[in-house]
């Protein structure tokens, strides 16, 4: 349309809307401006005076005519005004064009006419005879740059080999520009599918253009949607999890031309289906989030595939699975669980997660005054003074489960060492109901406070209700989960959402003794439950992040009814199982002092991967001269060392890059030592691979590429539009340019609009009778 | 396992007519209806707790079950309440249990046991369990509940008891526990088993012992994941200590073990 549109601007206005907005109008008549206006009254006055006399004497017939023919003078004296346009043109051969050319996978998808995208750039660059070339290389001198991850000069189109993993187009720009910063540059011309898939933001590389008025034309080349395609494009799921867990995965599948048929999503884990799902695609262009349950069994870095078999005419077949790394780490994640006082839900708890060998839940349980009782320690050091007192010894545990213990027993110390265990340490802390537990237990002002993830009622109100002699609150709850707690893999005690939601619904009430109905702003609610006859709905399981860890608030004294209560079937695993989970949840992605991670968990070969260590003291305070070697290990054995230096921006950073090579897994052990003292280690991995990334997202994105031709003041061209870029390149501000003057009098809009005002005053004549 | 009817028989012509319990063994023979002496349930909910069952952390829990009759309501309601009641006060003041302060008896065929996951039983000699019953205790320590068994003397009882224990838990051995076992170490350290005689023997000075009971002993029976579930004090008599504790003339040193071992068990079970 916008082509049409064009030709039929350029018919009658002579030049291209481009030359227009480019150019600015100028009058090249000898004459000056003044005579030209004095001219331009006269003749309206003198039109006005004819007409006023004319035989018919009509007023309305007087405007008419006078209107026409002031209208059709008024165009005559425009044209004898010689009206032009000034255009900056650039000077032949005295500017530079960087030709960019994409030579990702992506431009071999044959959407292109049926034929491949880089066929296009075969077509339009491949020999000096190429039309597009020789346009270009009459008014410029060319210079050719391919770009995938990143972006090479190159001679021609010939180096070319469509292979790269990655479309990076912010780097390519970058690269560019800084290539041809010392020469008068008239633009860049972009050619590509637009399927970015880099995490760099454009936006600096089209300010840096800008600043360097660098105008950018682009040319899209494939579909802009695809007519039957489906597609896995996005996979969510931890990097870590503990063996044996049970990982809910959420994937998106999008799709063209299926609309309501169903497919199904597997998963696989080496030659192994471990899950199956099906799905029913939803409409056109939309996505559907589908859920997979599957258990991590196998210890070690594990790879899973999650895929939709290729459908009848699809376009794209790789795009139909996607690969993720989870390293599923066999480790006892150890748990403090201090319980204030004997009580049956350190039994059950203990009991639901026995069976747990990743879970060890160390309890320490205040007998009487000053009398511990502890229970799977490791050693008889441990927790022999009690709770701990040092960080040290606070922060050797993952997760913290503080019972019905009230604040006044620990010291300000221990309670800022509790607070920092969350914010600072990264640890996971639950806080479960009880007589001496939350605003009853006297937390309400204590730095513990701040981390609890609800709103605490105000020792004034706990005292007014003993002044008048009430009765402590207590409340039998009938749990339900929210929402969010149907969804959520700690809570989601069923198979499907369904079996969840009615495995609550059957579960006996637990009671509470802690009035709490509100969570704190960011905190997100899982379970909430509801006295019989009552509206109010109390908060049973609540979550908020604090600092680097989490906060969990279960304010129920007795969840062990679900085990015990006759109602529950003796074979029923629901109170193990959310035990299990809770637990697991609650030391996720709890950080060891030292952290290393790779940037991305599966790279093409040759492909550098940013690597990361964080390094903490054992009270987790960050270090900033350590010694940090990585130990990369790669897929045929072998070895090198890598020493990581400090990120001066981040405290405790320290940061390297590592290639693989070869295809396969590589193991990357990073250690850290201060003066010779082991601060710790951390491995972590990554999979070199031929990458599918490019075939995700990969119909052109048109909005990308009319984005940077707008913000850099370039323009954006299809296959189809292409042939009038040469010359639009030609009327650039930018490097060596003249201003060309473009005649305006002739054009054919002028003569057409005299002729229609003339043929229209005889035609309005011969209505009225005048001739 | 031998039959529980001719446990019984045997129990009824050796044991109970020297106790002055051969009427209640001949009806119970003729008719198990008859000496089903098990309250009903309206009787007991005056003396169940008044307030809100759950309020509290822990119920001393004292089992009602068919036996024959011995004291008031029957076998089972030997020391009834008044030990429940002693032992509490001990356990409050020696602990920081939040316990409540009286008796809390249940019959095992009621569902409400389940709430309750420490059960006290004794004289368990005299047990003659209805089938519910057995049902009702079988199931109550398969879903978590502790099982703690106490005031039963020689053999003759130990085999009534046996007998009932394995239609309770049919295939699950008695195991004698080590004094190194962790139930004796939750809260005292306990070293040495003392043999609590009744309150009539041991205020007097006599032996220790009743029938051929001469040794005290510690067993107990096991889950399939090694996971202690019932405690039996054989030969024993703790409950007669918490009964009479408060009496000038009861020796020290049997009420002293007696508290002991009763909070270690509370605690265990709490805790394991």
């Amino acid at each position: 349309m916008s082509s049409f549109f064009e030709s039929v601007f350029e018919f009658l206005f002579k030049y291209r809307p481009l030359v227009f907005e480019k150019g600015r109008l100028a009058f090249t008549t000898p004459w000056p401006v003044f005579v030209v206006f004095l001219a331009l009254a006269l003749v309206v006055l003198l039109a006005l005076i004819s007409y006023g006399r004319a035989r018919s004497g009509n007023r309305r017939d007087i405007v008419i005519f006078s209107s026409l023919r002031v209208g059709a003078l008024a165009l005559l004296l425009f044209s004898l005004s010689r009206p032009a346009l000034l255009v900056p043109t650039v000077v032949p051969q005295r500017n530079f064009l960087g030709i960019l050319i994409d030579d990702s996978r992506s431009m071999g998808i044959s959407d292109q006419d049926e034929r491949p995208r880089s066929d296009f750039v075969y077509q339009s660059f491949g020999s000096a005879d190429s039309v597009l070339y020789a346009a270009l290389a009459e008014r410029f001198m060319l210079r050719f740059y391919g770009f995938s991850g990143r972006a090479e000069r190159i001679d021609g189109v010939s180096d070319l080999r469509f292979a790269g993993g990655r479309t990076d187009l912010a780097a390519a720009l970058d690269r560019a520009r800084r290539d041809l910063a010392a020469v008068p540059v008239a633009g860049l011309v972009v050619l590509t599918d637009g399927a970015d898939n880099s995490d760099a933001s454009l936006t600096e590389s089209l300010l840096a253009l800008n600043a360097n008025s660098i105008p950018v034309y682009a040319v899209g080349l494939g579909r802009e949607r695809y007519d039957r395609d489906i597609e896995i494009n996005r996979v969510e799921t931890p990097r870590t999890v503990l063996l044996g867990s049970s990982l809910v995965v959420d994937l998106t599948v999008r799709q063209r031309g299926y609309k309501g048929e169903t497919v199904q999503v597997t998963v696989e884990e080496g030659a192994r289906i471990i899950a199956a799902q099906d799905v029913r695609l939803p409409a056109d262009g939309e996505s559907a989030v589908v859920r997979v349950h599957f258990d991590a069994e196998e210890p070690g870095p594990r790879i899973y595939r999650f895929s939709i078999a290729p459908q009848p005419g699809e376009r794209v077949t790789k795009n139909n699975s996607q690969e993720v790394l989870i390293v599923v780490e066999d480790r006892r994640e150890k748990i403090l669980y201090f319980e204030g006082e004997p009580r049956f839900e350190l039994k059950f708890i203990r009991r639901a997660v026995s069976d747990d060998e990743n879970l060890q839940v160390v309890s320490l349980q205040r007998t009487a005054e000053n009398k511990f009782y502890r229970l799977d320690v490791d050693d008889a050091e441990e927790l022999a003074g009690g709770f701990p007192r040092t960080r040290e010894e606070l922060f050797r545990y993952r997760g913290l489960i503080l019972g019905s213990v009230e604040a006044s027993f620990f010291t300000h110390d221990q309670l800022r060492m509790i607070e920092e265990f969350v914010g600072q340490r990264g640890g996971g802390v639950l806080f479960l109901g009880g007589r001496r537990s939350f605003a009853e237990g006297g937390y309400d002002g204590t730095p513990v406070a701040a981390v609890m993830p609800v709103v605490l009622e105000s020792p004034e109100a706990i005292g007014g209700r003993r002044g008048r002699g009430e009765e402590p609150f207590f409340a039998e709850l009938k749990v339900e989960p929210t929402r969010f707690g149907l969804n959520h893999p700690a809570t989601q005690i069923g198979a499907t959402v369904e079996e969840s939601g009615r495995l609550w619904a059957e579960l006996p009430r637990v009671s509470s003794v802690n009035p709490i109905y509100e969570v704190k702003p960011g905190a997100s609610t899982l379970l909430s439950g509801r006295a019989e006859g009552s509206t109010d709905e109390h908060i049973v399981l609540a979550y908020q992040r604090y600092g680097r860890g989490k906060a969990l608030a279960l304010p129920i004294q007795d969840s062990w009814i679900w085990q015990m209560h006759a109602d529950v079937p003796l074979d029923d695993m629901t109170h193990e199982t959310l035990w299990r989970q809770l637990l697991r949840w609650l030391v996720a992605y709890v950080p060891d002092p030292v952290v290393a991670e790779a940037a991305s968990d599966l790279a093409n070969p040759g492909e550098p991967v940013p690597l990361t260590a964080e390094v903490q003291d054992e009270t987790y305070l960050k270090v900033n001269n350590a010694e940090v070697v990585a130990h990369v290990s790669g897929p045929a054995g072998e070895t090198y060392d890598l020493p990581m230096e400090w990120a001066l921006e981040e405290d405790g950073e320290y940061q390297a890059s590592v290639t693989g090579d070869a295809e396969g897994l590589y193991e990357i052990r990073v250690e850290a030592h201060k003066e010779g003292e082991f601060l710790g280690e951390h491995t972590t991995y990554f999979q070199a691979t031929e990458l599918t990334t490019e075939y995700f997202d990969s119909e052109m994105r048109s909005e990308l590429l009319k984005r940077i031709a707008d913000e850099t003041g370039g323009r954006f061209y299809t296959a189809r539009t292409v042939r009038s870029l040469p010359e639009d390149v030609s009327f650039t501000e930018s490097g060596t340019t003249v201003i060309e003057e473009r005649d305006l009098w002739d054009m054919p809009i002028i003569l057409l609009l005299v002729l229609a005002l003339i043929a229209t005053e005889w035609g309005y004549r011969r209505y009225r009778g005048l001739v | 396992m031998k039959s529980a009817l001719s446990k019984k028989m045997i129990f009824a012509a050796l044991g109970l007519p020297a106790l002055g319990l051969g009427a209640d063994i001949t009806n119970h023979l003729a008719s198990p209806q008859v000496l089903s002496i098990v309250p009903d349930r309206e009787q007991f909910e005056a003396v169940r707790p008044a307030e809100e069952v759950g309020s509290r952390a822990f119920y001393f829990t004292r089992a009602i079950y068919t036996g024959y009759r011995r004291g008031f309501y029957g076998s089972w309601s030997i020391d009834y309440p008044k030990a429940d009641r002693q032992f509490l006060i001990g356990l409050r003041r020696l602990t920081n249990i939040d316990a409540y302060e009286l008796e809390n008896p249940i019959r095992l065929d009621d569902p409400d046991i389940r709430r309750f996951p420490f059960l006290y039983a004794l004289e368990v000699g005299y047990m003659s369990l209805s089938e519910a019953e057995v049902v009702g205790l079988r199931e109550y320590l398969q879903a978590g509940g502790f099982l703690v068994i106490d005031d039963f003397w020689g053999s003759y009882e130990w085999s009534n008891f046996e007998s009932e224990i394995g239609r309770v838990l049919p295939g699950y051995a008695i195991v004698k526990l080590p004094l190194d076992h962790p139930v004796l170490r939750t809260f005292y350290d306990i070293t040495e088993l003392v043999q609590v005689p009744n309150v009539r023997q041991g205020m007097m000075g006599g032996p220790t012992w009743e029938r051929d009971g001469y040794e005290p002993a510690l067993l107990g029976i096991f889950d399939e994941k090694g996971r202690l579930m019932v405690v039996i004090n054989w030969n024993t008599d703790l409950g007669d200590a918490w009964e009479w504790a408060e009496n000038p003339f009861y020796p020290l040193k049997f009420s002293n073990f007696a508290y002991q071992m009763g909070v270690n068990l509370v605690i265990y079970a709490m805790s394991h």
